[in-house]
């Protein structure tokens, strides 16, 4: 399966993409990064669907999404 | 032992709901991951129930929950916020009815060159909105307002002073201690950051507090440390509620908090509310023909909260006696002095009567036969 990890500044940020995600029958769980960025550990969300159309969506409701990374598990 | 009627409620609740305590155990039992700081189930299942509380409350303020940040209790959350917008040379207005919370800190800033400005009190709600015109400029950099005073209940004409704040461009603190729970406080009511303790009206337990902004003011930190967010910078977070929230977090408190929450929205404000009325009124209309028995002013609308004194007897002898007879009630300055110096009841104070959803008629019943036996013998 082909997935999308998606960075969010942090867990309440992942929190609330998860359940705005949730609530709209999309799918999504949350994840530590794996690797750190310049800035320090984080956590990321992994969806499956249309990245673009995720961070749009987490976008309107005021969540701020940094780097997106394909991931097959 | 004799039971004590608690009528303290305006300090803290209590007793707590069951429901409050059973997510206490269930927190300490089932949630002792440390949220926000690790990737594991452990942590992340604490994140996702903390998270959850959050929502919980900014829904029931009507803001973001970003914006909610957890805190020590009220005090905590007053002095983050005023220190967080505030700098020497600044100017700030507070009401005559502030607690220590606010009372302090703002004269802790005069030392450090703020300007703070007491707006006049008066009987009237329309009083009290000209008292704040006459100060507030678009040079204020800070309005603080106790929703509700802790000593007569009196409630506040916050829409109105949100109203002046706006037009001047000066951003509103609302100290929503005693009206959180009673009164549907909402931040479209034009208010910035409205802060509340988790364990009064809300019924969580002690060591809770809310911090909720409108998102519109970037507040400084008074405590600086780790977020679970940014480590890789020495720079404090700068993103909500992760900037404000330093420290691992009271996941029970918070817990507990959430089902003090529930227990709010299912009975609902209102009847919470015309429930204590109630039983402030069967103190008042008890006691309205004691020449002796004197309640301070309580403005044109009210929280269920009721100061009184008996003319001859000190407010902490009263509460002391009263202590004694099995009936806990607060006796002095309830850490209020300007309110009391408003009031013109400094320096003994008022013996509070503080319900909550708990009390009984019987017991407020069983208080005023007391009291009458006071009034009309003396201690």
């Amino acid at each position: 399966m082909t997935y999308t990890l998606i960075t969010v500044s942090s867990v309440t940020y992942a929190m609330k993409a998860k359940t705005i995600l949730n609530n709209s029958g999309r799918y999504c769980e949350i994840e530590r990064q794996d690797k750190n960025t310049r800035t320090g550990c984080g956590y990321v969300i992994r969806v499956r669907d249309d990245p673009e159309l995720i961070c749009s969506i987490l976008s309107k409701n005021g969540i701020a999404t940094k780097d997106k990374k394909t991931v097959v598990r | 032992m004799m039971r004590e009627i608690y009528f303290d409620n305006a300090a803290t609740t209590y007793p707590k709901p069951p429901s409050v305590v059973e997510a206490v155990k269930n927190a300490v039992l089932r949630y002792g991951g440390n949220p926000g700081r690790g990737g594991h189930k452990t942590s992340q299942t604490a994140a996702e129930a903390v998270y959850k509380v959050r929502a919980k409350a900014a829904e029931m303020f009507g803001a973001e929950p970003e914006n909610t940040v957890f805190t020590l209790n009220c005090t905590h959350a007053l002095n983050m916020a005023i220190k967080g917008l505030i700098r020497p040379g600044d100017k700030m207005a507070i009401s005559p009815f502030e607690h220590n919370a606010v009372a302090r800190p703002a004269y802790a800033l005069s030392r450090l060159r703020v300007h703070v400005e007491v707006a006049e009190a008066g009987d009237s709600d329309g009083e009290i909105i000209e008292g704040f015109k006459k100060i507030i400029t678009p040079e204020f950099k800070l309005c603080v307002c106790t929703a509700a005073s802790n000593v007569t209940g009196r409630l506040m004409p916050i829409n109105e002073i949100a109203e002046i704040c706006g037009e001047n461009s000066v951003p509103l603190i609302v100290d929503g201690a005693q009206a959180c729970g009673t009164v549907p406080l909402k931040m479209s009511d034009g208010i910035n950051i409205l802060c509340t303790p988790g364990h009064k009206g809300l019924y969580g337990p002690t060591g809770t507090g809310l911090l909720i902004s409108d998102g519109k003011y970037k507040l400084g930190t008074i405590i600086e440390g780790g977020t679970g967010a940014t480590s890789g910078e020495l720079e404090q977070t700068s993103f909500m509620p992760e900037r404000l929230e330093s420290g691992t977090l009271n996941t029970v408190g918070i817990l507990g908090l959430g089902a003090g929450i529930d227990y709010v929205k299912n009975i609902g404000m209102k009847r919470i509310k015309a429930h204590e009325e109630a039983l402030c009124g069967i103190i008042s209309d008890g006691m309205k023909n004691a020449g002796n028995f004197i309640i301070p002013s309580r403005g044109e609308k009210s929280v269920p909260i009721l100061s009184f004194n008996i003319e001859g007897i000190p407010a902490p002898r009263l509460a002391g006696a009263l202590s004694e007879a099995g009936f806990a009630l607060r006796g002095g300055l309830h850490c209020a002095y300007l309110a009391h110096k408003t009031l013109g009841t400094f320096p003994d104070g008022t013996v509070r009567f503080s319900p909550s959803a708990f009390s009984s008629e019987r017991d407020a019943v069983s208080l005023v036969n007391y009291l009458k036996k006071i009034c009309k013998t003396g201690l």
